[in-house]
């Protein structure tokens, strides 16, 4: 059974049709690199996998539960994927601590204790052992990310959604959230990640899908593609990018 | 003519009876307004199409009609409708409630709504329901910003109970009246009332001063 699978999936806002007829299977340890121009779908795509939007046609089905089963599977089904924005929308009336021990406290039921030791074992993961007293406000955006990481994490999730993470950030704090990300894909978690961040695609990636108009493009190996992609519309995008 | 202190000295207590009924009519009054704003204002928020129609029916009923005329409609056409008895203080306080009900709803609505969109998806992403991420994220965040103009309308309220003369609560300005129809005193004991309705106010507001003080993190 695929970690995620697309089958004919169709979305619209309004008249606008976002994704159309997209077929995509994702197996457990793949690290998907998604890309493509700004408007082509990619962030509907991941939030169409937790349900942050709801499909028009077609099925999608995450670990076994398809998108359209009803509010408590979507429930499962966003447990079972954490997502990562790129905003980081961390709480900002929670500390890091707070922040981290939400999830496993309010969706897992842990006790407060329990949770807070989790959660501190999270941040220390993540290089943040120092800062968990810290609100989001007195966090750096790279430090925000990292924490946001960690609360994703916190609920045991077997699946990772990224949505452009390091867009929000100055040039010289991405290099920290992305070192979590590759740690995180070097222990097998699975990967769905939007980004501009070609360096991490090639050493990171494990499959690289470019998107346009609603449409998977190209889907292929990263090195292959960034290296020699046939499609000239990628090559085309990559030059731009860089 | 003089100022007579000793007119005021022996229209105290029963100005201060009259200010009792005042907060006991306002808390409980708004207490429950509070209850009916936030479902309410909720409603609008997050509710779907019904929920929100039947939220904003009652909001703009109330609004569309003056105060004076909900406690009249209440006090004399409720129980001839309805075929209950309402005595004063009860009306008085359903009027409250249901005044203030429908202004808070609005305020609970424009609260919840300026909250950033973000944190409502980060919350529903981790797999809560939508009403833990009301109650754990969104709520808090709201409250601190309605409080400013929830204070507006606490006092607002305060303010209407002296509408209440018409339907004979011992409240304030009733008893104000009362001692203004046998002692003619109109100088001492409308300043006296006045300052009562000042005093009652500006706790109001010290006390809405420190919460959102004490609510500092955002
Ligand atoms: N909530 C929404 N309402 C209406 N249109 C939307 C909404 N979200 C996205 N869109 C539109 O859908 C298209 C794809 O958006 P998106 O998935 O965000 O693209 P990408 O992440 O690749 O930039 C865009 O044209 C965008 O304007
Ligand atoms: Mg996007």
């Amino acid at each position: 059974m695929s970690m995620v699978e697309f089958k004919s999936v169709t979305k619209a806002f309004g008249s606008i049709t976002v994704l159309k007829d997209v077929d995509l299977k994702v197996e457990a340890g793949e690290v998907v690199v998604l890309i493509g121009p700004s408007g082509s779908g990619k962030s509907t795509l991941l939030r169409c996998i937790n349900a942050l939007e709801t499909i028009d046609g077609g099925d999608l089905v995450v670990d076994g539960i398809s998108v359209k089963e009803g509010r408590s599977r979507v429930r499962m089904i966003r447990q079972e994927a954490g997502m990562v924005f790129q905003q980081f929308n961390l709480f900002p009336q929670m500390t890091a601590l707070g922040n981290v021990s939400f999830g496993s406290r309010k969706v897992r039921g842990l006790g407060r204790r329990e949770a807070e030791e989790q959660a501190r074992e999270l941040l220390a993961k993540v290089g943040l052992a120092e800062r968990g007293h810290h609100y989001p406000s007195e966090l750096s955006g790279g430090q925000q990310q990292r924490v946001a990481i960690a609360r994703a994490l916190a609920v045991k999730p077997k699946l990772m959604l990224f949505d452009e993470p390091t867009s929000a950030l100055d040039p010289e704090l991405r290099h920290e959230v992305l070192r979590v990300m590759q740690q995180l894909a070097e222990e097998g978690m699975t990967m769905i990640v939007v980004t501009h961040e070609m360096s991490f695609a090639r050493k990171v990636g494990t499959r690289l899908i470019f998107m346009e108009g609603g449409k998977i493009s190209v889907d292929g190996d990263p090195a292959q593609l960034l290296d020699h992609s046939e499609n000239p519309r990628l090559r085309d995008f990559l030059q731009h990018v860089h | 003519m003089e100022f007579d202190w000793s007119v005021i000295a022996d229209a105290m207590p029963t100005l201060l009876s009259g200010a009792r009924v005042t907060i006991l009519i306002t808390l409980v009054g708004l207490a429950g307004g509070m209850i009916l704003g936030v479902v309410a204002g909720t409603m609008r928020a997050y509710g779907g199409v019904i929920l929100n129609a039947i939220a904003l029916a009652y909001i703009e009923l109330i609004r569309g009609t003056p105060m004076l005329v909900q406690v009249m409609f209440i006090y004399f056409a409720l129980p001839m409708l309805a075929n209950i008895r309402v005595d004063p203080l009860s009306a008085a306080i359903t009027a409250i409630m249901i005044n203030a009900g429908a202004y808070i709803a609005e305020i609970v609505r424009g609260a919840l709504l300026s909250v950033n969109k973000g944190l409502r998806e980060a919350g529903l992403a981790l797999g809560l329901p939508t009403w833990k991420v009301l109650f754990y994220i969104i709520g808090p965040l709201a409250f601190r910003r309605m409080i400013p103009p929830l204070g507006n309308q606490f006092i607002i309220s305060l303010k209407d109970t002296s509408l209440f003369i018409v339907i004979g609560v011992a409240e304030l300005t009733r008893q104000g009246q009362d001692i203004m129809s046998t002692t003619f005193r109109a100088v001492e004991v409308w300043s006296a009332v006045a300052i009562l309705y000042l005093v009652m106010t500006g706790v109001m507001t010290l006390v809405l001063r420190v919460t959102e003080k004490r609510m500092r993190i955002l």
